[in-house]
């Protein structure tokens, strides 16, 4: 019997990286051969690699939790699920089933949501560009608009004088809740007044109503207080509306931004020590609230969820092309998936498990992706033991904009499968071939002889 | 190569000082094997033969295996 | 009565020192306490792996911040190997993930005496006006930044020289705009955001080394005044003091916030006004100093966890000098060799 073979390695050994477990030992020796039962092998073997992975026991898992978080603390409480983060049919499907609404940011997302069967009432219509076309439409379909500057306002009232009633819109502000950097781009600055002023100029205008407030602090906010303050500030805001205007708030949007158990890089803590629960999200917004709320009025929470529900839920099968030595010695693999797929990479760490044991030493090593580009890196300094061609490698979370912002640049996309909660796969988006890169195209006739060959 | 080779002072664990230019360095378990080998005087392609004769590899993985073994002992100047 | 063995880690007696030499030297001067030190290293160079007449036995540990699994399962080898009675952690970076995994340690009989996360959060130098605050000591004039923009801006109003700082660790005083600017990069790459921007306050920084009880009560505080510091801002030479508003601003912060564990308070005095500058969650580097004067805080931390005999708490005198100095020792690669293969010394 022939023992088991590890490749041999030689490793010098460097002040300030002697030590046998690697920096990230942990993750570069975990070991995952499944995704809720159904191996690793087996759906590469079927779909293909890369492979775009989803659970759907944590998808559903995760909607449970946060909305129990939520639902157990307020009465009135509505998910919008954020469109941008994952629009797979399938993944919008679920989340509508589960209850969600639908927040969308842009004409397309809304034609997509509507696609799958939302009706108008239950989309969030957001986001700092709405053709006046799909305005008309979301009016006429009563979705809640929540508006992002001034030249919306013009168009909703010509909207308004088209349809010759009165529309009920949100008006999104922008505040500081002392978080850094604060994102002021979107909506209208509340505390330099120019959120009264663009409320005056609607009543002034006599078409619209304010009934709901938005307001979306920023993304993967790892405190729970700054949500306290929006709250504050925003109901704050909503007391003004009432007795200046008598605008009745009917809703309250507090955006997203709730975070995954996502590496983010450049913060030194990992996620699951650096990032308070769902439910404590839930107190501090719920006890806000309570406190700042008139006795007895429960106005609809929206929370727009959408990293907290899918990032955890989403895997990417990739496979070990190549292993290469780099000129300074680091090692170096080639994966068949890059930043075309893992956008996010440029932000987050990923978890990287392989799909087998693997003895031998670890080796500070790089991962690349395919692109023949040189920042197509998904992990510039991550410990692993020797791999051979064809070894896969799981990383996540990756369920969280990183579908939505994959691009064909020079590779198609892969599959995307879900694995039921029985251990069904189901294919939700397939394989890309050429068609997908050259239906739209259109080639001039007087170019369509092909190249010759010989003189 | 033998000549810098056999100047090194390689521990049965595996850890390896080159007292010539003061560094340290650690091999693997088949690294061990194949730099002893190496050592030994034994070939690239007798070494690669003994690995798979020994291990679960084929022969032409061990080959290329032992082939990047040279050329990172080359790489870090402990042979010529 | 079987020695405790007690795990620490900051072996790393360098130039920009971890507290654990001087934590396991105090331990061993307690002449009624039996104490076999174990270290906790995370480099087979970490001085304290070749001091085996301070640390007895020394483990090379994954990093926590790979994830947690792997570190608790070598803490778990190390118990049922060595033994591990109890942990002492003395770096900054592992300090939240022992809070974090500190019932756990204890379930398997290994013992922390540790701020809760709360209270840990609370250094993160954007809290510092918070315990300020709360415990009525003034702070000096402070911006968050996240861009060059509000660098320049924060410049501009607080004016050079100023403090620019990472959010949980590294100070640099800056005197030009370009200076400032460099500063505020290194920070970035290295500790992310926000970058703090602070006043320059003058005065005497004086610092004080305590022990919280977890009760509202401390067991211990010792203030010392820094004489000279090395080019990385580390103590050199430095003297005792006994400035009753430090002293009592350090014990209303213990009694604010139920402070358990060891921790480092650091204000800048200025007559009657007290800065308060930072609040470090752990042992000093130079908690030795206290243990000199007899005031042996690892010890008593250790008698307080363990339910043993307290004594009563020392007065240490105003005027001791602590003198660090340089020494070297010559040993063979037996115990490198073996930090390196096989993780453990000896």
């Amino acid at each position: 019997m022939k023992m088991p073979y590890e490749k041999p390695i030689v490793t010098k050994l460097q002040t300030g990286w002697m030590n046998k477990y690697g920096r990230t030992f942990a993750y570069a020796r975990k070991v995952r051969t499944e995704i809720d039962g159904v191996g690793i092998d087996d759906l590469v073997g079927q779909f293909g690699s890369p492979l775009f992975v989803y659970s759907e026991r944590t998808l559903r898992r995760l909607y449970r939790q946060m909305h129990s978080a939520f639902s157990t603390r307020y009465p009135n409480v509505v998910f919008g699920w954020s469109y941008k983060t994952n629009y797979l049919g399938a993944i919008c499907a679920l989340m509508h089933q589960l209850g969600s609404w639908a927040e969308v940011v842009s004409a397309m997302e809304y034609q997509k949501a509507r696609a799958l069967g939302v009706p108008g009432e239950k989309i969030v219509f957001n986001g700092p560009h709405k053709p006046r076309a799909a305005l008309e439409r979301a009016v006429a379909e009563g979705a809640t608009i929540n508006v992002d500057h001034l030249d919306e306002i013009y168009d909703l009232e010509k909207v308004s004088l088209q349809l010759g009633r009165p529309i009920h819109i949100g008006l999104r502000l922008n505040l500081d809740a002392g978080i850094y950097p604060q994102w002021s781009r979107f909506g209208f600055n509340l505390e330099s007044g120019q959120a009264l002023e663009a409320a005056k100029r609607i009543k002034n205008g006599g078409k619209l109503r304010v009934h709901g407030l938005h307001c979306h602090l920023g993304t993967y906010l790892m405190e729970t207080a700054p949500y306290q303050r929006q709250v504050e500030k925003l109901v704050g805001f909503a007391t003004d509306l009432e007795r200046t205007f008598g605008f009745a708030l009917e809703y309250l949007d507090l955006g997203g931004g709730f975070p995954s158990k996502s590496r983010l890089k450049g913060v030194y803590l990992p996620p699951e020590v650096a990032l308070p629960s769902m439910d404590e999200y839930a107190e501090t917004i719920a006890q806000a609230l309570s406190k700042t709320l008139p006795p007895g009025e429960f106005p609809r929470l929206i929370l727009e969820a959408g990293r907290a529900l899918v990032d955890e839920a989403g895997y990417l099968i990739a496979t070990v092309g190549a292993a290469k030595r780099l000129a300074d010695g680091t090692r170096a693999y080639v994966v068949d998936a890059g930043v075309n797929l893992l956008f996010t990479s440029y932000w987050y760490k990923f978890n990287i498990e392989l799909d087998r044991e693997v003895g031998g030493m670890n080796e500070h090593s790089v991962v690349y992706g395919p692109l023949c580009m040189n920042i197509d890196a998904l992990d510039e300094g991550v410990a692993l033991p020797p791999l051979a061609r064809g070894t896969r490698l799981i990383l996540s979370p990756v369920g969280a904009y990183n579908q939505t912002q994959s691009m064909q640049f020079i590779e198609y996309r892969p599959a995307a499968v879900l694995v039921g909660e029985r251990g069904q796969v189901d294919v939700i988006r397939e394989a890309e071939d050429l068609s997908d890169i050259t239906r739209r195209e259109r080639v001039p006739t007087r170019f369509a002889s092909p190249p010759q060959t010989g003189p | 190569m033998m000549q810098k080779l056999s100047r090194l002072a390689v521990s049965a664990e595996g850890f390896v000082f080159n007292p010539a230019s003061g560094d340290s360095f650690q091999v693997s378990a088949t690294g061990l094997r194949v730099l002893n080998a190496l050592r030994e005087g034994q070939a690239e392609d007798q070494i690669a033969h003994s690995l798979a004769e020994t291990y679960q590899v084929e022969l032409e993985d061990a080959r290329r295996d032992v082939a990047e073994f040279c050329a990172a002992l080359k790489s870090f100047g402990l042979t010529s | 009565m079987r020695p405790l063995k007690i795990g620490l880690s900051g072996i790393n007696a360098v130039d920009n020192p971890g507290p654990g030499i001087g934590v396991a030297r105090s331990l061993k001067e307690d002449p009624d306490l039996q104490v076999q030190v174990v270290g906790l290293a995370y480099d087979a160079m970490e001085p304290g792996l070749f001091m085996d007449w301070v640390v007895d036995k020394s483990f090379i540990m994954p990093y926590p911040s790979g994830g947690g699994d792997a570190f608790l399962e070598r803490l778990l080898y190390i118990q049922q190997h060595y033994g591990l009675d109890c942990v002492i952690p003395n770096l900054d970076a592992e300090l939240p993930h022992y809070i974090k995994w500190a019932r756990t340690l204890a379930d398997r009989s290994i013992q922390t005496f540790l701020p809760s996360m709360e209270q840990f959060r609370l250094r993160g130098k954007d809290r510092l006006v918070e315990i300020a605050d709360r415990i009525e000591l003034a702070l000096p004039e402070t911006r968050a930044v996240t861009n060059l923009e509000g660098l320049v801006q924060a410049i501009d109003d607080l004016e050079l020289p100023v403090m620019v700082k990472g959010s949980y660790y590294k100070a640099h005083r800056c005197h030009t705009l370009p200076e400032a600017l460099t500063r505020y990069h290194e920070l970035v790459a290295e500790w992310g955001y926000p970058v703090i921007v602070q006043e320059v306050v003058s005065g005497d920084e004086l610092n004080v080394v305590g022990l919280g009880d977890g009760a509202g009560h401390h067991l211990g505080l010792v203030g010392i005044k820094k004489l000279s510091v090395t080019a990385q801002g580390k103590i050199w030479t430095g003297v005792t003091v006994r400035n009753e508003a430090v002293l009592e601003a350090a014990d209303r912060f213990v009694r604010a916030y139920q402070w358990r564990g060891p921790f480092e308070f650091e204000c800048m005095v200025q007559g009657d006004r007290v800065n308060l500058i930072e609040v470090n969650p752990r042992f000093p580097a130079w908690s030795y100093f206290a243990t000199g004067v007899g005031v042996n805080l690892p010890a008593r931390l250790v008698r307080h966890l363990f339910g043993m005999p307290l004594p009563a708490l020392p007065e240490y005198e105003a005027g001791k000098l602590f003198i660090r100095y340089t020494y070297e020792l010559v040993t063979d690669m037996a115990s490198f060799q073996k930090a390196i293969t096989r993780g453990e010394v000896p």
